[in-house]
């Protein structure tokens, strides 16, 4: 089981990014062109609207 | 222009018996074997991390899609429901009091009380719709439209 919030999103990126990469690309540079793209956005996305997210009030 | 010597029947089947089966049965054996790898290694971590699979609840249209989602993956998905109800049910009974619906509302609240159950849920569903991807980009390569 991996409790960490971040440990998992990164896994998630990684992991999607490989898949988007092979599946999109068939040049080698290219692919790790898109695998390095996607998972750093996919990182650096969630970050940003999770911190964004801290300013909403909660429901409770 | 359709590839040679192929059947996009065959390549669907088998992309969706296996994960990556059907680059493989297509001649892209490496990208098959990636495919195999990442899509497997989703699904495993999402059983890891106490994901549940979805089942048909009439009364939820979305639950349609969840459901959608995990047949897409293949046999693999077997493990997971089995393993979430313990036994392979796809479709909550429609009236509410029946013994086996509460049987599998219970075995769904089980899972759903672990706190990486919604990190396990979506890792199993993310493996099913990247298999979705892969039988539809065999097909593609099968009828000749993607090299």
């Amino acid at each position: 089981m991996i409790r960490s919030h971040f440990l998992n999103m990164v896994i998630f990126s990684g992991l999607v990014s490989v898949f988007f990469a092979f599946l999109t690309q068939s040049d080698r540079r290219e692919r790790l062109k898109v695998m390095t793209i996607l998972c750093l956005s996919m990182i650096v996305l969630s970050l940003i609207v999770a911190y964004a997210m801290y300013f909403f009030p909660s429901s409770r | 222009m359709r590839s040679k010597g192929v059947s996009a029947f065959v390549a669907c089947v088998a992309a969706w018996i296996v994960p990556g089966g059907g680059h493989y049965y297509l001649g892209k054996r490496k990208r098959g074997l990636v495919f195999f790898l990442v899509v497997l290694t989703t699904f495993f971590l999402g059983i890891l991390n106490d994901g549940r699979s979805y089942l048909v609840d009439r009364e939820q249209p979305l639950s349609y899609l969840g459901t959608f989602a995990n047949i897409a993956l293949g046999p693999l998905e077997l493990v997971s429901r089995q393993l979430t109800f313990g036994k392979l049910a796809y479709a909550l009974p429609a009236d509410p009091n029946d013994a086996e619906g509460v049987r599998l509302l219970a075995a769904m609240r089980r899972k759903v009380m672990s706190v990486t159950n919604e990190y396990g849920t979506t890792f199993i569903l993310a493996a099913g719709l990247m298999n979705i991807l892969l039988i539809l980009d065999a097909y593609d390569i099968a009828i000749g439209r993607k090299a």
